[in-house]
């Protein structure tokens, strides 16, 4: 066997190097596209699409709604009604009582339904006025069609586990994961540069992804994004640690995953009082709703639904990746991967 | 078969003990992997470097090891077994990625599950998976950077020990690339890296052509002689005997037997073993005009002409055209011998054959193979 020139001194390896080398190799490892990543690339691109044709075609907003649905006359079309009405009664109802009490219906009618009588007229009810969502429907569908139904029920959590159960569950499910487990790092902190190494994949995905999904809507995208963009932050990181664990505990961690996202997260986030506080989604929805108050952004029926205020949210979140994390090392520095060989 | 569980022999031992004391006197090759300086204390010197003591793992309701005692120092010991006798598991004890349900498995008195452990240990699996998008050099040194060397100690020691597997000229492919002996050593200098006490190698020649089978013997004997313990598993004695003479035969979980295989054959000769025939009753004629014998003239001679025999239980078969005999006999190998020569001979027609002492049963195997 060839052998080259003698080496120097001997030089015993560090805990703390190899932690940083296994972060870094284990960022550079996920970069790896594989079958979930593709996937969720896919959506991305899927809902790009579909917020670009919503965009292009002026849709946002409820300016072009019809109500009853699908059959008569938009809002804007019936206050162009409404505004000509006076003249054609001033002709078929000439005595002065009935016209006044005609110009309170119809003037109150133009109160409720006139965008431009948002700021003029206080509010009497706790509820907003039609004409107030009129003013700001863009952002309010957008967000309760794009970000609160389609983002955070369903691309948030499935882009989350596309990498979070490919940390470890990638590399139990290809054996590679022995090579982790046969040099001398303590397992908890194998657990835990998964996680660091994971995280900034997780977060430039959603994030990055939410971003583009928001431009491409325009005005309601870009107050969307300024508005939530802590909460996807905060929910990533849970879904990330979430995920992860998973990955650590469940031979098929992807399925578990999706079985988690889509029943769990869902039956539990819209079951009524108590029990959706299990769900990530229900402290990200608190805390975006909070932060859209000021635009009219509330739960459907706030006494069922009954959010935490954002600090709570905030620090629940951050306070349940914490234990998720914990909870992984403690379990992974205890477990035996059988199937590794 | 308690008899045969002795543990290597105690000169060997001692030849062990005074090469770990002088580490810095062994000549040191060129390109080698510089030696750690092991923490080895006075009382660590004293300890054996692998202890197994009575160790049992469980599979479920499996039994993957049993009750296991192995006292390891230094030299190559082969570790032989069919498969499912559990060798990869004790294996897996050993190298820290399983941790027994009873007993302990110590490195130098270290828990071989702890990360202090895994720093005395080298270990080239069996299993075939890598990092396949790295190219052999990437790996092994990523696998250097994982053991916490500085980014230029790590090149200096991937190139060390790629040029020590033979590898250094193709290391540079994508491991996807690579054929199975490439593979191997590929698995081989990851293990060497951290110029570990113990190395633990599971089928380390299977798939390498028998040039490069030679090198790899070659520098396994190297490693020994400078104080190594080398743990090698394989499914063929003849293979491991070109490395070592002293081999641990497992079989169901046990190790059957650990010494010398000279040693093992001569227990074995004193050891007496069960033996079940089965014959048919009434065999069919044969072309020359003769026909089966009965088992009872087969209990008969070999009693009177087979010396090793010791009794003969005639029992009660569950089928009535079979006849079953218990045999108890010494010296297996010569009694084997002449049973075959009866059986050939006398026209019995043997439909089953069965050691009933498992134990015995795969160590005679190995020993009868070769």
């Amino acid at each position: 066997m060839a052998t080259t020139a003698a080496t120097s001194s001997v030089q015993e390896g560090s805990t703390l190097s190899a932690f940083l080398a296994l972060i870094w190799i284990s960022w550079k490892r996920q970069a790896r596209a594989r079958q979930m990543v593709w996937i969720a690339l896919g959506l991305l691109v899927f809902s790009l699409v579909a917020v670009y044709l919503q965009t292009a075609r002026d849709r946002w907003g409820m300016h072009h709604w019809r109500w009853p649905r699908g059959r008569d006359p938009k809002a804007l079309t019936y206050l162009e009604a409404v505004n000509r009405l006076p003249l054609v009664l001033a002709v078929v109802q000439p005595n002065a009582p009935g016209q006044a009490v005609q110009h309170a219906v119809f003037g109150a009618t133009r109160t409720i339904l006139s965008p431009e009588a948002r700021v003029s007229l206080p509010s009497t009810t706790d509820q907003p006025r039609y004409g107030d969502r009129l003013a700001c429907s863009a952002f309010q569908v957008f967000s309760q069609a794009v970000v609160f139904s389609i983002f955070l029920t369903f691309l948030l959590p499935l882009w989350s586990l596309s990498f979070g159960t490919e940390a470890l569950g990638g590399d139990r499910e290809n054996q590679s994961l022995l090579w982790l487990l046969s040099r001398p790092i303590p397992r908890p902190l194998i657990y835990l540069a998964k996680f660091l190494a994971l995280l900034p994949w997780c977060i430039g995905f959603n994030l990055g992804g939410f971003a583009l999904i928001c431009l491409m809507a325009g005005t309601p995208g870009r107050l969307a994004l300024q508005l939530y963009w802590p909460a996807v932050a905060l929910a990533t990181l849970t879904f990330a640690a979430l995920f992860l664990l998973i990955g650590a505990y469940f031979r098929r961690p992807a399925v578990i995953a999706i079985v988690y996202s889509f029943c769990l997260e869902v039956v539990l986030g819209n079951m009524p009082g108590y029990p959706k506080r299990v769900s990530v989604g229900f402290y990200a929805r608190s805390l975006m709703y909070e932060r859209a108050e000021d635009f009219g952004i509330q739960p459907d029926r706030p006494s069922v639904f009954l959010p935490v205020d954002g600090q709570t949210a905030s620090l629940v979140l951050i306070g349940a990746a914490l234990l998720l994390v914990g909870l992984g090392m403690w379990m992974f520095s205890r477990t035996q991967y059988h199937e590794v060989e | 078969m308690p008899e045969l569980l002795d543990s290597a022999d105690p000169g060997r031992r001692d030849r062990h003990l005074g090469q770990m004391q002088n580490p810095s006197e062994m000549p040191k090759a060129e390109g080698e992997v510089p030696h750690a300086e092991l923490p080895l204390s006075r009382e660590r010197k004293d300890q054996p470097l692998l202890l197994c003591q009575r160790v049992s793992k469980w599979y479920g309701p499996v039994l993957g090891v049993n009750q296991v005692t192995l006292e390891l120092r230094s030299g190559i010991t082969g570790l032989v077994g069919a498969n499912g006798a559990g060798k990869s598991t004790l294996m897996r004890l050993i190298t820290g990625h399983l941790r027994p349900d009873l007993g302990q498995v110590s490195i130098f008195g270290i828990d071989a599950w702890s990360a202090q452990a895994k720093r005395l240990v080298g270990y080239c699996p069996d299993v075939d998976a890598f990092y396949e998008e790295m190219s052999g050099w990437q790996f092994v040194e990523a696998m250097a950077r994982l053991c916490g060397y500085s980014r230029t100690e790590s090149r200096r020691r991937t190139e060390a020990v790629l040029h020590r597997v033979g590898m250094a000229n193709r290391s540079d492919r994508r491991i996807r690339g690579y054929s199975k002996g490439m593979r191997q050593r590929i698995k081989l200098a990851q293990a060497l890296l951290h110029d570990p006490a113990l190395l633990v190698l599971d089928e380390p020649l299977s798939g390498i052509d028998p040039v490069g089978r030679a090198e790899l013997v070659a520098l396994f004997l190297e490693l020994a002689e400078q104080g190594k313990c080398l743990l090698v598993s394989s499914h063929e004695l003849e293979e491991l005997e070109k490395l070592t003479d002293h081999v641990a035969i497992m079989a169901r979980g046990r190790i059957a037997a650990v010494d010398t295989v000279a040693r093992i054959r001569d227990r074995l000769a004193d050891h007496p073993l069960t033996v079940r025939i089965d014959l048919r009753k009434n065999g069919g004629p044969l072309a020359n005009g003769q026909s089966y014998r009965h088992h009872r003239d087969l209990a008969a001679q070999l009693l009177a002409e087979v010396p090793e025999v010791c009794g003969v239980e005639i029992v009660d078969s569950p089928h009535p055209l079979v006849g079953r005999l218990l045999v108890r006999a010494r010296q297996a190998e010569r009694f084997f011998v002449e049973l075959n020569r009866l059986v050939l001979d006398e026209c019995y027609e043997v439909i089953h054959l069965e050691t009933l002492d498992s134990s015995t049963q795969a160590v005679l195997g190995y020993l009868l193979r070769k």
